[in-house]
């Protein structure tokens, strides 16, 4: 509830930052006229029926077409333009190290085989953008002529798959909020944190809750250490994490486009 | 808590289990073993920004020195009563620095940082160079600390405060 309550925040964030005048678009669907559609409106009084009349726009999909739905798909139109104007790429960044990416809409996996193992990285970039926190007064003039950048810093899985054995080792992977959005704070973070590390049957989906899981809020750091080192071996150190930061905010903003085109078209009725 | 392992960069491969074994050995020679300490490890844009906010020097260097006591007889181990006065503070390793010293020098980067540490943990016990006499101190200090170092893991380790 949380996540899709920030999600919703950052959309309308994202969405006012460029084109504030066009929030004022008027919203002419009233609950009257959608109770009480036809003949039985026209015995309103006039001052209702000339201010709030319905849309006499038919495409026969039997759907609703008001004037808000108008001003709404131009204003998503502008907004499309926009995000393509910003967009680095059409194509996706691709990652150092001979990674194979998969994609199933908002999850990507990445895949690569070293000497006997697998290792599979999965994240998705829904909910994948922290909130951006409130600057201090005098830093606010600055962030309001530049834009700060959305980046996306996805938990990520790693799961690490070797041959003949009847279990993958797992890894919870995070970006610690703390580094993502000050740039040049002078936060003391490591780039990702592994976060919990279990042994899983290879391929589930589901997490499962019978298997013992280290929780590293607890662990002797030296441990830590080993398992940052084990997953350093295999590819998953700071510079693949950034590589994955920069893959995870290109896709989540072609998914954010898409999802734009998608609402316009829903939208028009097209 | 111990021995804080952090690397905020992505331009050097650090072993943070060897880095944090070798930090661990000298924090027993040193006789600090009880107390903590932060080891973060930057590249040259981060501790060039440090070094010149809290030393003036806008370039790049390979140890700064964070220590929890500030004004501490050099070698003095701390009197903490408290157990979060046993910290020593934190050094920061400009590992991406070390790194293209060590190519130069054609020395191993963990050995390197190693003694770079060793200078580093000097310095949160007091030890200065800025006056002749401080400089013959702590490279006392130093030699000692990595003489013992290389007696116990049979390496070749060189002080960082040479002439």
């Amino acid at each position: 509830m949380l996540k899709s309550v920030t999600r919703a925040l950052q959309l309308s964030a994202r969405l006012s930052s460029r084109s504030s005048a066009n929030r004022t678009a008027p919203i002419s669907r009233s609950f009257w006229s959608l109770r009480s559609p036809g003949a039985a409106a026209a015995s309103r009084p006039k001052i209702l029926t000339a201010a709030r009349a319905l849309p006499t726009l038919s495409c026969g999909c039997g759907g609703l077409h008001t004037d808000g739905d108008k001003a709404f798909a131009e204003f998503l139109t502008e907004e499309i333009k926009e995000e393509k104007k910003i967009q680095k790429s059409k194509s996706l960044p691709k990652m150092s190290g001979g990674w194979e990416l998969e994609l199933n809409g908002t999850e990507a996996k990445l895949i690569r085989s070293l000497s006997g193992e697998k290792v599979t990285i999965t994240f998705n970039v829904n909910n994948s953008i922290p909130p951006q926190l409130e600057e201090e007064p005098e830093q606010t003039q600055k962030s309001q002529e530049e834009e700060p950048d959305i980046v996306s810093t996805p938990n990520f899985v790693v799961e690490v798959t070797k041959s003949g054995a009847k279990n993958s080792l797992v890894f919870d992977c995070h970006f610690p909020e703390d580094e993502v959005g000050h740039g040049d704070g002078e936060e003391e973070s490591d780039i990702f944190t592994i976060r919990e590390v279990s042994f899983q049957p290879e391929g589930e989906e589901d997490w499962k809750e019978t298997s013992y899981t280290l929780n590293t809020d607890s662990l002797d750091w030296a441990l830590y250490d080993h398992l940052m080192d084990f997953l350093a071996d295999r590819g998953v150190d700071n510079t693949f994490a950034d590589e994955l930061m920069e893959l995870s905010t290109a896709l989540e903003h072609q998914e954010y486009i898409k999802f734009l085109e998608d609402l316009g078209t829903f939208v028009k009725c097209k | 808590m111990g021995v804080i392992v952090r690397n905020l960069q992505n331009v050097v491969p650090v072993r943070r289990a060897r880095l944090r074994r070798d930090v661990e050995i000298l924090r027993h020679i040193f006789g600090v073993q009880k107390f903590d300490m932060g080891i973060i490890c930057v590249d040259n844009r981060k501790i060039q920004r440090i070094n010149h906010t809290y030393r003036r020097r806008n370039q790049p260097t390979d140890v700064l020195s964070f220590p929890f006591y500030e004004d501490l007889r050099p070698g003095k181990v701390p009197c903490a009563l408290q157990r979060d006065e046993y910290n020593l503070g934190d050094i920061f390793l400009g590992v991406e620095y070390v790194m293209q010293q060590c190519k130069e020098t054609k020395q191993d980067l963990h050995q390197t940082l190693t003694v770079v540490t060793a200078h580093g943990i000097c310095h949160l016990l007091g030890y200065r160079h800025e006056t002749e006499e401080e400089w013959n101190e702590m490279q006392q200090k130093e030699s000692y600390i990595l003489s013992e170092f290389n007696r116990l893991t049979g390496s070749h380790l060189e002080p960082l405060t040479k002439r």
